[in-house]
């Protein structure tokens, strides 16, 4: 098997080893884009935070045995991730209580124009109703800038059908937001 | 690149060709400028979804989460070893070896000034004793 170029490498190397400054540099590096996956995956910050703290604790329990060219550190970071979103996002439907309060995609209101946080707004409300696995292909090809095969690799579809989730779920936005015009938010 | 594997490929990822499969980009690139009146529809509507996907933000970290990440590295077991400090423990080592041979030439050079002056010392007591009568300058020796 091909050994895979990881960028983090050495970075891993040196967290594994307890240095202070790589654990810093790791965070840097790392917390912002678990806590961007999580929150757009979770659609609530309370939840995300923890999902982000949780993933990174993994990630500090998994450098000192970490085995650089069999994965990237990133994509495995991800997975792990991913799984604490969707024991979340399974506990929520198994505990029709514990769903948050659903964001109603009300739409601008007559009086005003729309405000680019308004419009920010409502493209979240409208991806948190994306089915799991589109809202899942949008997140990890287009906010966490993985390649097609990389994003593949991780949902475990062929890139077929991940390019079919990332269709369908940017036509349901699309139609969702179809009152925006593109353009039409203010700064 | 076929006409319908380009609609697939904006479909999917999108109006910028920078977020396009890099084995497929150029090809797709040159098919666009090939046929700009034919793309032209499916690229501005994927133009407007980018848009709205890019109008969504997410908070950076506050330092508080920051901080309890990082403290959860240490309770994770993650502790500076001490191999990057390898270079300052040769430095100590260095250190206290000459702070013992120091010491150690401190105290021979002690025992051999205590031995010059002792010496001195018992041959001023024999001329002393050679000048006292009756003495035996064996008495004094021993």
């Amino acid at each position: 098997m091909a050994l895979i170029a990881d960028p983090d490498e050495d970075l891993v190397r040196r967290v594994g080893q307890g240095d202070p400054a790589a654990i810093q540099a790791m965070v840097a590096r790392k917390l912002p884009r678990m806590l961007a996956l999580a929150q757009r995956m979770l659609g609530d910050a309370a939840e995300a935070e923890d999902v982000a703290q949780d993933a990174m604790l993994r990630a500090w329990k998994q450098a000192p045995r970490w085995k650089p060219g069999q994965a990237k550190f990133d994509t495995w970071l991800h997975r792990v991730g991913l799984n604490l979103c969707y024991d979340r996002l399974r506990r929520r439907r198994e505990t029709p209580t514990a769903t948050p309060p659903d964001r109603p995609d009300s739409g601008p209101a007559p009086d005003r124009g729309l405000l680019a946080a308004d419009v920010g707004v409502r493209v979240d409300a409208a991806l948190a109703r994306l089915p799991d696995r589109q809202r899942e292909a949008i997140v990890l090809c287009h906010y966490q800038e993985m390649t097609n095969i990389e994003a593949a690799a991780l949902m475990e579809v062929s890139v077929d059908a991940l390019e079919s989730l990332l269709s369908r779920g940017r036509r349901a936005l699309r139609q969702a937001l179809a009152d925006i015009r593109p353009g039409a938010e203010g700064a | 690149m076929t006409s319908e594997r380009f609609l697939a490929l904006v479909a999917a990822y999108g109006a910028d060709a920078r977020r396009w499969p890099e084995p497929e980009r150029a090809a797709a690139q040159a098919f666009a400028a090939a046929n700009p009146a034919a793309v032209a529809p499916a690229v501005d509507e994927a133009d407007a979804v980018d848009a709205l996907l890019y109008a969504s933000r997410v908070p950076h970290p506050s330092m508080a989460l920051r901080d309890r990440v990082i403290a959860s590295a240490a309770e994770a077991g993650l502790r500076a070893r001490r191999e990057g400090r390898r270079w300052l423990d040769r430095l100590a080592i260095t250190m206290g070896a000459g702070w013992a041979a120091a010491a150690c030439a401190g105290v021979v050079a002690g025992v051999m000034m205590t031995s010059y002056l002792t010496a001195d010392a018992q041959a001023e007591a024999i001329l002393y004793q050679a000048s006292l009568i009756g003495v035996d300058d064996a008495e004094v020796l021993g």
